[in-house]
């Protein structure tokens, strides 16, 4: 097992160096830093200094260590569009898309969770039909028109909640909240709506296909013949054996969560990861393209190192049948 | 005649193919006594199976009980309503599975399976629960009941497994017990014990028990009377004597011919029926075993023998093995 | 009694292939429905602007006829059916230009990632060893990213390494090569499986024998006989790729406005939405979805009926 776990680390911060690299090549070759950073009329010594403070004239290999070590610093660079540390503009964003991915994780296991049961247990009702038919839509509708439809709904015809902005926000130093206030709250329903609806249908079409197939199992039948009821049959008994994987589904999920909060964040104004990741692209901001792309693979990487880990662990079945 | 325990008249099963209605099970008809292990005995896809499941309306659709009536201890099973019958599974009618590997849930404790079916039949919950629990994990014969009762199905090896099913399926004292073929998954060095557990089980609880099995030698271990199965059909049902010695119909002797058994004077014969066993909708116009019947004349072609009963045995042949004066 | 088709001068080979295929829809009402869409669809897109006057190109629109609302509502007209756009295009004719583009670069995008993944896939699948373990490891990391995002990042890249002056054509390129090297991975796998099925195959060690190249042996043997379930995977890819082109354009980083797909224009009508201008955003909108749900039902219902492992049903 600890042989299992040390290959599986290697190999995650292999990967994650080699991404790190192709990201580190994106910010030395493409765009002009110089240009970016210095103001058009800097004198010569600004010149030679910010070339030696970003260490434009060292080899490549010096400049790719240095890289990674500011990395592990928690020094990202300096943006080419607000000259800030990108640090910052991370920093100073995060706790919107935070809070709107969590709300959208709720709004998931609020709905995805209960709608995928009763399409599992009734696959042929009506009402689970109906519910099939909506999670195709929402699977294949593309995410910003699902954004638009809801505005249109419920901005636009009715009026009832807000469709840009994050309402009322509270400074708590570290963080800023919407979730503190009414209209902070009314503020990310329809971006978090929007945001879960590929999660909320894909796990609902999980849910179903999982709970049909444990239903056909020996264990369930052999659960019928001794006469315990339906509902500690389904909702006990069935509902376990579809946890880990839906569990382990969901957390794969995430990199789609991150894009799609690209596109959330666009329709809905929301001041957000997402924002600052299109901004950047559509100014050509290399560094935060750069540490976003790193981003998005750590959390990729992190979450498979856990579910590999983690896996063998919570399931001794799959330990065993890896010996 | 004592009144059967479990009277099965008629049970007629079939299966949907592609908008074809094919029958599984024909006009099956056999009952058990109060007290008394019946074996109901054929090749694979005889029907054996799908009549014990068929008995506690358990049949994996598009198997559908078309036909019969099942009665237990004068009540008529057909006609419960489907929670009416919940109550009967496991309550009333214990059924082993066949595969100790499939058959258990892999995400719930050993202990919490045996008190959910202890507490939906015998109306005792929490603690009391628990311990009936322990007390049938040790009755199995597994040592450390505390211990096992923790346990997930796959901490146990497949011999303890099925000590378990068949804990399951008695916990809660049913008058009946169907066994479908509860060692054929097993290791020949475990079969053996897990028979005896059953055999012994059976003596203390005085329960009836249905064994389904395709295998003779388990027949002639434990069973008192026995079916045989042909086809979805009923070839004979006599006492484990009878059946050995003396068969009615020639489907029996030659299966009993065809299992490897030392004969009297230390000869090992192996005479195959040539031929098959008809498939699902393959079945031949009269009698099902005619086509690989010595025996066969005209009038087994022509129409379907009844099931007759003759003293204490019954079969359905137009021309009956006769008696063999040794 | 099998359907005969009526055709006496057609041969009778082709008469067979006809009515099977007529039995085929029969059986299938549903995807038979969608091809429609799409055909009707794809005459619509490409030949409108045969007969219409590009009104992104063209001046020759008045700004006085701007906002006017579908022909149905007060204040419409029947010259305009779907009304008109800020700049008074007429948004039937805009649409279908749109729509065209849409189609041209969601093809193309897929044609670069069916050879760059067919390519990678081959080489991966007939050589094996160390090469094939490379390209799979490269896929593997790739795939950690969703394609959404990698598409957005190539294009950004893209964009900063070019300069702010781009030509239309550039911009177009730049979206299609993201988008085709965002999915190219999914190709090569199933191309890969395929190959490492066949090369095991004793026609092509009888190739071998006779003394065939390599080269010569992957394209003329080989792959025909994996081509099936790269084009039925094509087919869904299509909706997909169409899709992350509108996503890239609504965002602003796709398709330029002078020549816009569907998304740039959902991105224009989306500034009217809340004026209530709504036939903007909304009629783009609404064909963007029926192209892409009808490709997706039909390149469901293909992948289910070219399954090798339910071929052996029908």
């Amino acid at each position: 097992m600890l042989n299992y776990a040390a290959s599986r680390i290697v190999q995650t911060i292999i990967v994650l160096l080699v991404i790190s690299f192709i990201a580190f090549l994106l910010v030395a070759n493409i765009g002009d830093p110089l240009a970016a950073l210095l103001s058009a009329d800097a004198t010569v010594n600004e010149r030679m200094e910010l070339i030696a403070r970003l260490g434009l004239d060292q080899p490549l290999g010096t400049r790719f260590l240095h890289f990674l070590g500011n990395l592990l610093q928690g020094d990202f660079g300096m943006s080419y569009r607000t000259q800030d540390p990108v640090a910052n503009l991370i920093a100073e964003r995060l706790p919107a898309t935070i809070e709107l991915a969590f709300v959208s994780l709720l709004i998931t296991i609020l709905v995805g969770v209960p709608a995928g049961i009763y399409c599992g247990v009734h696959p042929n009702s009506l009402f689970g039909r109906f519910i099939m038919l909506i999670s195709t839509a929402g699977i294949t509708l593309p995410n910003f028109v699902v954004g638009l439809l809801l505005i249109a709904v419920f901005s636009v015809q009715l009026g009832l909640l807000p469709s840009f902005g994050r309402g009322t926000v509270v400074d708590l130093g570290f963080w800023t909240t919407g979730l503190l206030s009414v209209s902070g709250w009314r503020a990310i329903i329809l971006p978090a709506a929007t945001l879960s609806t590929f999660q909320v249908a894909f796990i609902i079409r999980m849910l179903r296909t999982q709970l049909m197939e444990v239903g056909q199992s020996e264990h369930i039948r052999f659960a019928r013949a001794r006469g315990l009821s339906e509902a500690r049959i389904w909702y006990v008994y069935a509902i376990k054996n579809t946890l880990l994987p839906v569990i382990t589904m969901l957390g794969l999920q995430l990199g789609n969560i991150i894009a799609f909060s690209v596109v959330t964040e666009n329709v809905f104004a929301w001041p957000g990861l997402g924002s600052l990741f299109l901004q950047s692209i559509q100014a050509a901001d290399i560094p935060v393209i750069a540490i976003y792309l790193i981003f998005v693979g750590l959390v990729f990487m992190i979450i498979n190192l856990i579910v590999e880990l983690l896996y063998p662990l919570i399931d001794a079945r799959v330990l065993r049948r890896q010996s | 005649m004592t009144t059967p325990l479990l009277d099965v008249r008629d049970l007629t099963v079939t299966i949907n193919r592609d908008g074809h209605l094919i029958t599984a099970l024909d006009k099956v008809s056999f009952s058990v006594n109060p007290g008394e292990v019946l074996g109901i005995v054929g090749e694979s896809g005889a029907g054996k199976s799908i009549t014990g499941a068929a008995i506690i309306d358990l049949l994996v659709p598009p198997l559908k009980r078309t036909g019969g009536t099942i009665t237990l201890a004068g009540e008529r099973l057909d006609r419960l309503s489907p929670k009416a019958m919940r109550s009967v599974r496991g309550g009333r009618i214990g059924f082993i599975f066949q595969d100790p590997m499939t058959s258990l849930n892999p995400v719930i404790s050993i202990g919490r399976q045996l008190c959910d079916t202890i507490e939906a039949h015998l109306k005792i919950g929490g603690d009391k629960a628990k311990r009936k629990a322990l007390e049938w994990i040790e009755r199995v014969g597994l040592p450390n009941p505390e211990v096992q009762f923790r346990r997930y199905p796959h901490q146990l090896s497949g011999g303890m497994r099925q000590r378990i099913v068949i804990a399951l399926a008695l916990c809660a004292n049913p008058a009946l017990v169907i066994a479908d073929e509860p060692t054929t998954a097993l290791d020949v060095s475990v079969q053996a014990h897990i028979l005896q557990l059953m055999r012994d089980l059976h003596r203390e609880s005085r329960a009836s028990m249905m064994l389904i099995t395709h295998d003779l030698g388990v027949i002639a271990k434990m069973a008192d009377r026995v079916a045989v199965l042909y086809a979805g059909r009923v070839a004979e049902i006599s006492t484990v004597g009878e059946l050995f010695n003396a068969p009615k119909h020639p489907y029996t002797r030659g299966l009993i011919r065809a299992t490897p058994m030392p004969s009297a004077d230390s000869e090992v014969r192996l005479d195959q029926i040539p031929g098959a066993m008809p498939g699902l909708g393959a079945v031949p116009p009269g009698c099902a075993f005619n086509p690989r019947c010595f025996k066969a004349e005209g009038d087994c072609r022509a129409a379907i023998p009844p099931l007759t009963t003759e003293e204490s045995t019954a079969f359905s042949c137009f021309h009956p093995l006769e008696r063999e004066i040794a | 009694m099998t359907p005969v088709v009526n055709t006496p001068s057609v041969p009778a080979a082709r008469r067979n292939r006809l009515s099977k295929l007529l039995r085929a829809m029969r059986r299938a009402p549903g995807p038979t429905f969608c091809a429609f869409i799409i055909f009707a669809l794809l005459i619509y897109a490409f030949v409108t602007p045969l007969v219409s006057l590009n009104p992104f190109e063209f001046s020759g629109m008045s700004v006085m006829d701007s906002f006017i609302p579908p022909m149905w509502m007060a204040d419409g007209i029947p010259d305009f059916p779907l009304g008109t756009d800020d700049q008074g295009r007429n948004l039937l004719t805009a649409m279908a230009y749109g729509m065209r583009t849409s189609i041209i670069v969601g093809f193309l995008s897929v044609i670069i990632g069916l050879v760059l993944g067919g390519s990678l896939g081959l080489i991966a699948g007939f050589v094996g060893g160390k090469v094939d373990a490379f390209i799979m490891r490269v896929a593997d990391v790739q795939l950690a990213y969703p394609a959404l995002l990698l598409a957005m990042i190539i294009d950004g890249a893209a964009r900063a390494a070019l300069g702010a002056e781009r030509s239309v054509t550039t911009a177009i390129t730049i979206v299609v090569l993201s988008i085709g090297i965002a999915f190219w991975v999914q190709y090569a796998r199933t191309i890969r499986s395929s190959v490492m099925i066949e090369r095991d195959q004793d026609y092509v060690s009888a190739a071998r024998i006779t003394g065939r190249s390599n080269l010569s042996i992957i394209v003329l043997h080989i792959l025909p006989n994996v081509m099936a379930p790269v084009l039925v995977i094509a087919t869904i890819n299509l909706g997909i790729a169409i899709i992350t082109e509108a996503t890239l354009s609504f965002l602003g980083i796709g398709i330029p406005v002078t020549s816009p797909s569907l998304g740039t224009l959902i991105r224009n009508g989306n500034n009217f939405l809340q004026s209530g201008e709504w036939w903007i955003s909304v009629w783009p909108c609404l064909v963007l979805v029926a192209f892409v749900v009808s490709v997706n039902i039909l390149g469901d219902h293909l992948r289910d009926v070219y399954n090798p492992r339910l071929r052996g049903r029908s």
